[in-house]
This record gives structure tokens, C-alpha cells and sequence, in this order.
């Protein structure tokens, strides 16, 4: 049985490869690594923007620098262009008969700028600096923000995903050529071809994801764990793909089904990101969750064995759980 | 006529079909969830953990005169395990490393104080008291969040210890810093003294009404390219096109009526998210044209680019690539500060922005122009897309 899984992996993989799926498959979550590289530092960096004159006095400059993102402008009319425009800006410009500062703001920003801007300038005209300070800052030396170690979970999710919506194409395209039926005169039976079909998409997100997490930087965690979540989340994948693959009888039905899917992915990183701790049960039937779960933790380096096993256990239990209560459906698919 | 005729039927096909329904109760569960899970003002989930190094009266006393003037109140104590641990914290400022090792695992029970906002009145940070300064230091490395020590001296002066992750940015670092070279009775004067003066009056979207414009965009006009894609493909495995060549019927006809029933759904799934929601609030005429307009040019680039292969499966690297980019400006769409100037040129930030627009009844200026640009450079993708069609007539 194995060793006909094999062949029919292999087959699928030279196939792919005239194709340049597989490639695109692997490249996908490495794109998106660069991307989160890139990004990651310009999202992290949460002070406020602050619009300036460029005539103004030179220390003035150089203190809101300490704290701020400043850009320069040679006008008033600049400046209200500048504050105007769609992003968050907040401009600190001399009041017009020279008794100190004004704040200038569009109107519809966040209060935590309005609340920042006025801040520094009170700090500014208080004379306060950072060598009077009563305050010492001790440092635990982590150097990835938990931004970036998100970016980089969401992504493995979308990786999960990604894979299951392959399987379900191929499986949907395979239907519609006939090839499940053909398979009934061949040595290998169907449930073995569709398992072998589906062995590359998660082959190869597996080293999709592996490349991913090296290129973010993440080389310190520890790699057996998020193997481990890797293969269990290879199930995922699979039940992904077979319920989405099986249970569609065209490619329009298998579109439709993965926009159906992002929803539970979807809501397991807003449930595990924004719910309390105490309301984080709500979320304990989607496997998802507990992927999502488990590697993020991983990559911050706040996992523990019992925590990651529980995590992986719970995935698999309840993958394997839908896969039951699907298996009349899965085999009336195949059929 | 023949348009309509074609449309009549294509409807009708999908009116048979799932994708259509899926579509309907993907918007009604969207609906369902943005009114019962999302709520209209965030809760804030702030953390941070502080260690009074001062007489317990002092610290009673200033607790009891924040809750007096409605900044702070008492949560429920929560409990923490603290598994064994070792590392190491850095003095930034005496350059000092000092070694921790907690080989037993404890548990504690911290006391819960709520920040309010003084002016919402709602909770804007967590914060959990800790009876010593080692388990201080060991919840903020554990818990991967910020710890401060306020100690006061014999002369009743306040000094401060930050445990900081070690990620955050130098400003930030500065900020903190000045925060304290003065008391906070200086400081709140001084504030009160700032001048600040708004450009404009503006509206704002509540946290539930700012999911909006990112469930229109992505779950409509974005997904619009991603299902064109598939029914050009169903069409091209059954031969379809092919025989619209021996039929009356005219190529770019039989394009445009898929995208009629693309913008027939996502006119449909749009309305049952938005007008529960929103009310009368939004600019209606203008939310139907810049839908329609971006549906359009998103469902052209999907045809165009379906032109190019004969199956999802060959196309789904180009398609998922290009799904991703255009997902990005929603980093820009959720953190306003975050806008790199070469994001505005991916089209779903002006489709964003310009949601924000209408739902806010804002700049209608903004929306139109844009809706111009989506309908000239969708109508060129749709020409592009056509002729490519029309050439290959590929099945």
C-alpha cells in the first residue's frame, strides 16, 4: 500500500513539476516570509508621526526626533496638506503670536496620537530629558517581537490552508477527468490515490514552512517542536483537501469551499489574540486554534512539551474526529 | 438582449449550483458575528505587572485615591503558575547583568487593578500587583510582558524599574524615560496648558462598523477575482467557450455575464452585511457604484489572468501570489501610523479607504475619483482579457 502511495506521490510530483505547482506551492510562504521580514520592523515601531516645520529651532527637531518619526515641511499650507492626508499625523507647529506650540490634528485620529503629541510637547516645554530621569529600563534581551512571531503563525496557517485548497483542486480536477473511476481497474484503490495526491501538497508546505521560519530568523526555537506541529498539522491539510476535494463536484463548489474555511481559521487567530484568557475555552473545538496555539508559542519561545503535545494531540483528535463524521461523505465522493 | 438573455441563464445555472448560497450564509454568519462577538468600543488587553517597593499604606493609599477619582478599580485576583526558569536581565543604564534562576515551579495570586480611561471610562490596561521584586521579574520574563517597580526613599521620592522585553523600540525606551523627570501633578498642568486645534470635523467608525470595509473588500470584490477564475475554468473543462464560438453570442458577452453574476452576489451578501449594521448612515448610491466599479476591475484581472492557463491548478501560484499582495494595505487599513507610500499603490487601499469613506458619509471627492480609475482600468483589463479570449478561444 505504501509503496503504491509512493508512486502515485512521485507521479503527482513530476507531474507538478511541469506545472511548477509544487514550485509555487513552496515559494508561496517564502514570498510571504520576505514580506513579513520587511514589514515586521515598520510595524513594530508604534510611536507617533509627527509633522514639523523646517525652520524650526534645530534642538526642537532633534528632542521630538528622540521620540518620534518627524518629517519636515516649509509651510503652514504644507503642513495642513500633510495632516490631511489618510494616515495618522500629528503636526507641532509655533502658535502664530510665538508663545510656544500648537498641536494640529485632522480630526479623525486615534486619541493615543492626539494623547502623544500633547505629551512630548509638554515634555519638550517642561525641559524634561532622559538624563534627569528617576527611571531605570532592565532588558531581557529578546530581539523578535511578538508582532512578527504572529505574522509568522498566521502565516503557517496560511499555509495550512493553502495546501488543503490544493488537495481540493487536484482531487476536484482528478473527478472531473474520470481518473477516480479509472482507478477502479488499477492495483491502487482510491482511498490510496487520494491519500498519495495529497502527499505532496503537504510534503511540500512542510518545507514551505520550514524555509519560512528560517527566513523570518526564527532559527533558535526549538525544532522538534514545530515539526511536530508541522506533521499534525499535515492533517489538517488532508481533511482540508478531502472534505473540500470530495464533497465538491466542480472547481466552483471547491472555490466556494475555501472561502467557507478561512472563516474557523480566520476566527481562531482573532479568538486566540483578542478573547480574555477566561472566554479562550470558547475557541477549544477548532483545530486551528490549537495549531495557531502551539506555534506561536513556539516561536516565542514560551512552549513547554506538555502544552505543545496537548496542542498537537487536540488537532489531531478532532481532525480525526471530523474525518469520522465526513467518512460517508468522503466515500460517497469517492464513488 | 442577448446580454440578458446570457445573464438570465447564467443566473439561473448558479442558482443551482452552491457557490451562490455559500455565499449568502457566509454574510449572514458574518453578520451574525460582527453584531454578537465584535464589540463597539475594543477591550483593551493590556497587561502589566507592578511591584510596589514601598510601605503597604503608601501604596493602599494611592490606589484608594486613583479608584476615588475613577482612573482605577479592583479586578478579580487571578492565579499565575510560573514554571522553573533561568535567564538573564541587563541594566541598560549601570550596564549590570544580574542571573536569574527559579528551579521550582510556584504559583501566585496577584491582586487585579483596571486602568480607566478618564475619559470613556473604559478599561484601558490590566494591571496585576506582585508581592516581591523577584516574581516580578519572573511573570514579565514568563509572561513575555512589561513589569515596573515603583519604589519610594526615606524623602518620599518615587524612582522606577522597567523589565522590558528587550524588542522595543528606542523611543519608546525614551519615552519612558522622560515620563519621569517630573511629578505628575507638573505634568498634568502643563498638558492642560496645550493648545490643539482640529483641521476638520470627522466622524468615526465604532470597532465593529471599521470590520466593515475589510469584510466588503476581501470576502467581496477580492474573492470576485478568485471565483471569475473558477467559473472561466469550469467553462473552459466543459468546453463552454468553445461553443459560444459557434453561437450568435459574442465573447465579450459571455465574460461580462460571469462578472454579472459575480456583482449580483456580492451586491447581495454586501447589502445583508452593511445595512443592519449601518443603518441610513452611509452613502448608499455611491457604496452600489464603488462596489459595482472595483467588483468589475478585480473580476477583469481575474479573466485576464485565467486567460493564460487552462486549469485553477496551473494559475493558483499567480492567483494566490497575487491574493496575498493584494491583501497587504489591510496592515495599513488597521494600523493608520503604518502607511509606506508604495502601499497606495495596491489597489485594494484606495477599495479600503474608500469603503471608509462612504460608510462615514466623508469625502465623496476621494470615492469618485477612484471609482473613475477602477472603471477605466478595470474596462482596459476587461478589453485585455477579451481580446485575449478571443484569440485563443482556449477550452
Amino acid at each position: 500500500m505504501l509503496k503504491k502511495l509512493f508512486i502515485v506521490f512521485k507521479k503527482d510530483f513530476l507531474t507538478s513539476r511541469r506545472d511548477f505547482m509544487a514550485l509555487y506551492i513552496m515559494v508561496a510562504p517564502i514570498i510571504l516570509a520576505v514580506c513579513v521580514q520587511l514589514f515586521s520592523p515598520g510595524l513594530n515601531d508604534t510611536t507617533v508621526n509627527l509633522a514639523m516645520f523646517k525652520s524650526d529651532d534645530a534642538q526642537h527637531i532633534a528632542y521630538m526626533e528622540q521620540f518620534a518619526n518627524v518629517e519636515l515641511f516649509d509651510s503652514i499650507d504644507e503642513v495642513e496638506r500633510r495632516v490631511l492626508k489618510r494616515d495618522d499625523i500629528a503636526a507641532v507647529i509655533p502658535l502664530g503670536d510665538d508663545s510656544g506650540y500648537e498641536i494640529v490634528l485632522q480630526g479623525n485620529e486615534d486619541k493615543i496620537i492626539e494623547n502623544y503629541a500633547v505629551m512630548l510637547n509638554t515634555f519638550y516645554e517642561l525641559g524634561a530629558t532622559k538624563e534627569e530621569t528617576t527611571a531605570q529600563l532592565v532588558s531581557f534581551g529578546r530581539i523578535v517581537p511578538p508582532l512578527k512571531s504572529m505574522l509568522v503563525t498566521m502565516l503557517i496557517s496560511m499555509t495550512i490552508m493553502l495546501a488543503g485548497m490544493l488537495i481540493s483542486i487536484s482531487i476536484v480536477e482528478e473527478k472531473y477527468e474520470n481518473t477516480i473511476n479509472a482507478l477502479n481497474v488499477t492495483p491502487i484503490s482510491q482511498t490510496g490515490f487520494v491519500l498519495g495526491k495529497s502527499l505532496l501538497g503537504a510534503v511540500v508546505t512542510l518545507v514551505g514552512i520550514v524555509c519560512a521560519v528560517l527566513i523570518t530568523g526564527f532559527y533558535d526555537i526549538n525544532w522538534f517542536m514545530i515539526l511536530l506541529m508541522g506533521f499534525t498539522s499535515m492533517l489538517l491539510s488532508f481533511i482540508i483537501g478531502f472534505l473540500q476535494g470530495l464533497g465538491s463536484d466542480d472547481v466552483m463548489e471547491a472555490a466556494a469551499g475555501v472561502k467557507m474555511i478561512m472563516l474557523p481559521i480566520a476566527g481562531s487567530i482573532a479568538g486566540y489574540e483578542f478573547l480574555a484568557d477566561k472566554w479562550q475555552w470558547t475557541m477549544y473545538w477548532s483545530p486551528f486554534y490549537w495549531a495557531y496555539k502551539a506555534n506561536i508559542m513556539i516561536l516565542s519561545k514560551t512552549a513547554d512539551w506538555g502544552t505543545v503535545l496537548l496542542a498537537a494531540g487536540m488537532v489531531t483528535v478532532l481532525t480525526l474526529l471530523v474525518y469520522l463524521l465526513m467518512l460517508p461523505k468522503l466515500r460517497k465522493g469517492l464513488s | 438582449m442577448k446580454l440578458l438573455s446570457t445573464y438570465r441563464k447564467e443566473m439561473t445555472i448558479a442558482a443551482r449550483g452552491f457557490y451562490f448560497y455559500i455565499e449568502m450564509i457566509m454574510a449572514i454568519i458574518i453578520l451574525v458575528i460582527l453584531l454578537f462577538a465584535v464589540k463597539e468600543n475594543p477591550v483593551s488587553k493590556s497587561k502589566e505587572y507592578i511591584f510596589y517597593d514601598m510601605p503597604q499604606q503608601v501604596s493602599d493609599y494611592l490606589t484608594e485615591k486613583d479608584i476615588s477619582e475613577g482612573n482605577l478599580r479592583i479586578g478579580e485576583p487571578v492565579e499565575i503558575k510560573l514554571k522553573p526558569i533561568a535567564f538573564e536581565a541587563l541594566n541598560e543604564d549601570t550596564g549590570e547583568v544580574t542571573a536569574y534562576n527559579f528551579e521550582e515551579e510556584s504559583v501566585l495570586e496577584l491582586q487585579t487593578l483596571e486602568a480607566l480611561n478618564p475619559d470613556t471610562g473604559e478599561l484601558s490596561k490590566t494591571m496585576y500587583i506582585v508581592e516581591n521584586e523577584e516574581d516580578l521579574v519572573r511573570i514579565a520574563y514568563s509572561e513575555i510582558e512589561i513589569g515596573a517597580t515603583i519604589r519610594m526613599n526615606a524623602q518620599s521620592e518615587f524612582s522606577y524599574i522597567y523589565y522590558m522585553q528587550g524588542y522595543e523600540t528606542e523611543r519608546l525606551e525614551n519615552l519612558l524615560y522622560i515620563l519621569h523627570n517630573e511629578t505628575p501633578e507638573t505634568i498634568e498642568a502643563m498638558t492642560d496648558q496645550q493648545t490643539v486645534r482640529t483641521l476638520d470635523v470627522f466622524d468615526k467608525l465604532n470597532n465593529r462598523e471599521n470590520l466593515i470595509p475589510m469584510m466588503i473588500v476581501f470576502m467581496g470584490s477580492l474573492m470576485g477575482f478568485f471565483i471569475v477564475m473558477a467559473y472561466i475554468f469550469l467553462d473552459k473543462s466543459e468546453g463552454v467557450i468553445r461553443a459560444f464560438a459557434v453561437t450568435p453570442s459574442s465573447v465579450w458577452s459571455y465574460l461580462l455575464t460571469k462578472i454579472f453574476v459575480i456583482l449580483t452576489t456580492v451586491l447581495f451578501s454586501t447589502s445583508i452585511i452593511v445595512i443592519p449594521i449601518m443603518g441610513s448612515g452611509p452613502n448608499y448610491l455611491m457604496l452600489y457604484v464603488f462596489l459595482i466599479v472595483t467588483t468589475f476591475s478585480m473580476a477583469s484581472l481575474g479573466l485576464l489572468i485565467a486567460s493564460f492557463f487552462d486549469s485553477m491548478t496551473k494559475s493558483f501560484g499567480v492567483m494566490y501570489v497575487l491574493m496575498i499582495a493584494l491583501l497587504l494595505p489591510a496592515f495599513s487599513y488597521f494600523i493608520p501610523s503604518f502607511d509606506p507610500f508604495w502601499l497606495r499603490f495596491f489597489p485594494t487601499y484606495p477599495m479600503l479607504q474608500g469603503m471608509k469613506e462612504i460608510l462615514l458619509n466623508g469625502d465623496m471627492g476621494y470615492v469618485l475619483i477612484y471609482s473613475a480609475v477602477f472603471l477605466v482600468g478595470g474596462f482596459i483589463l476587461f478589453l485585455l482579457a477579451n481580446i485575449k479570449f478571443k484569440k485563443t478561444l482556449t477550452v
